[in-house]
């Protein structure tokens, strides 16, 4: 990603608003956008997922390979998680291979999910050292206003949990639901103005400073940290943010247990 | 074309697997502003395929050496999501997607006023979402959409639509069965109010007659689309 100037102005200006405890969108510190979430919408995938949050907007779409075992784990299949900002979704994304911003994206979110344990790659083995299932979730982003960490997220758990395996296309049985036992959630802070806020879109993230992602799983068990950008913080904000995180994911697991139940 | 015999595209009645005649276009739906952050979008639903195009600039063209005198280059990028086809694409550079994102950036150079907008760069981004025979087509009608959402002039839009033949018989609007198993691609880009042509790729075998039956069905299924794109532009988004 290109990183456009930022004028001192932006930043002078969300500083301000910051010392009246404001943001520009009027929002509350910890007020996320309103998130709007729609599953099973890709008809070429077995799993898919759309988000939306403000003008965000991200797609994830699950497919199934067969694969040999690896001979150290003959019973395991395996889950992989890509990641991909095309140039559709802003101006600032360029063309070619990507770049150091969407492969961290990926990362994390791949990190998030697979620590959580929520796939057992034990019940993706057909035959032990012959043939297993490849899982692969691709997030793709739209349209990138903001926070596009928490959108995909969302879509990459939401398109697992919708997720079928294709057994009868591949000749290996029959179609079942995709096992996936927990929801781990991202919920992310971005420093604008001297103080963490919760979902920041793209003028917070441009007039901004370093960024905390935490994916918790059921129970608020922590599967995945990570900070970006330059900026130093203290612990007792990282305890104002995590506490922040625990009620925000369940809002969000909530959310993604209804739709699934509405299918 | 594979011309593989055993799958049956078209019954006795002449009704084909999704229940059209062979001179019926399959149900297109656009609708524009589908990437908020873009200075023009839209969508287009046509039959599965399901793409997206979003449209940024007139801007500074970057690097220097692609900047022209006297006139925009239009930078378009053609690309199918990796969930979009049956089985996953993986991403990354491919030649089919190169020359579709090349044959699309002519056509439509071919209508946008470039020169009113020398040494700058107009950014076109084609992003197949769900795919069913004739992204190319979709893409290129979208892209269109998309440039005059934008605001960008053209002498026209360009409406793009593929026929062809399937057991020896010229249908129109080819859908995944007939694409694949069928004999002839001939996809167009039409300008809607000459009649003019931008775009045209052909791979096959089709004879004198069969070849101006499938260029008439394009013709008349660009007439139709091009009524849903006046609507989506003059509708704004739903």
């Amino acid at each position: 990603m290109s990183i456009p100037l930022v004028p001192s102005l932006l930043r002078a200006h969300l500083a301000e608003l910051a010392a009246e405890d404001k943001r520009h969108d009027g929002r509350d510190r910890f007020e996320g956008r309103d998130v709007e979430l729609e599953i099973n919408c890709l008809p070429r995938a077995e799993g898919s997922a759309r988000v939306r949050m403000g003008d965000t907007i991200v797609l994830a779409g699950v497919k199934f390979q067969i694969m040999t075992p690896y001979p150290d784990r003959p019973n395991e299949g395996g889950l992989m998680c890509s990641a991909e900002v095309r140039p559709v979704a802003g101006r600032n994304w360029e063309a070619g291979p990507p770049s150091a911003e969407s492969i961290e994206l990926g990362r994390v979110v791949d990190r998030g999910i697979r620590e959580s344990g929520c796939i057992n790659t034990e019940d993706l083995c057909i035959i032990p050292g012959e043939k297993a299932w490849q899982v692969i979730l691709d997030v793709f982003a739209i349209s990138d206003d903001g926070n596009l960490f928490d959108a995909f997220g969302l879509a990459a758990i939401a398109a697992l949990r919708s997720a079928t395996v294709p057994a009868e296309r591949f000749e290996v049985g029959e179609d079942m639901p995709l096992d996936v036992s927990k929801t781990p959630i991202m919920c992310s802070y971005h420093k604008v103005g001297g103080r963490f806020v919760y979902d920041a879109d793209k003028r917070e993230e441009l007039g901004g400073d370093e960024r905390i992602h935490i994916t918790l799983g059921d129970d608020d068990h922590v599967h995945s940290l990570q900070k970006g950008l330059k900026g130093i913080f203290t612990a007792a904000e990282f305890a104002d943010i995590m506490d922040e995180a625990r009620s925000r994911c369940a809002e969000l697991r909530d959310l993604v247990n209804e739709k699934l139940e509405g299918e | 074309m594979g011309g593989y015999g055993d799958v049956q595209c078209i019954d006795e009645n002449g009704i084909r697997l999704d229940g059209r005649t062979k001179d019926e276009v399959r149900p297109v739906s656009i609708e524009t502003g589908v990437v908020p952050v873009a200075d023009g979008s839209a969508r287009i639903r046509w039959g599965l395929n399901d793409c997206i195009a979003a449209v940024y600039g007139p801007m500074e063209a970057h690097p220097r050496k692609i900047q022209r005198q006297d006139r925009a280059v239009l930078d378009v990028r053609y690309n199918m999501a990796p969930f979009s086809t049956t089985d996953r694409i993986r991403p990354g550079f491919n030649r089919r997607s190169r020359e579709i994102s090349k044959v699309t950036a002519e056509a439509l150079e071919s209508v946008v006023l470039t020169e009113l907008y020398p040494r700058s760069k107009i950014r076109v981004e084609i992003e197949i979402i769900c795919a069913e025979a004739g992204t190319r087509c979709a893409g290129i009608t979208a892209a269109s959409v998309a440039l005059a959402h934008a605001g960008i002039p053209m002498t026209d839009m360009v409406v793009s639509v593929a026929s062809g033949k399937v057991h020896d018989i010229v249908v129109c609007d080819l859908n995944k069965e007939e694409d694949n198993y069928g004999e002839a691609d001939l996809p167009m880009g039409i300008l809607p109010n000459t009649g003019e042509l931008v775009f045209l790729q052909m791979d096959g075998d089709l004879s004198p007659d069969q070849f101006q039956e499938a260029w008439d069905y394009n013709m008349e299924a660009a007439k139709v689309i091009h009524e849903e794109m006046v609507r989506a532009l003059k509708g704004g988004a739903e």
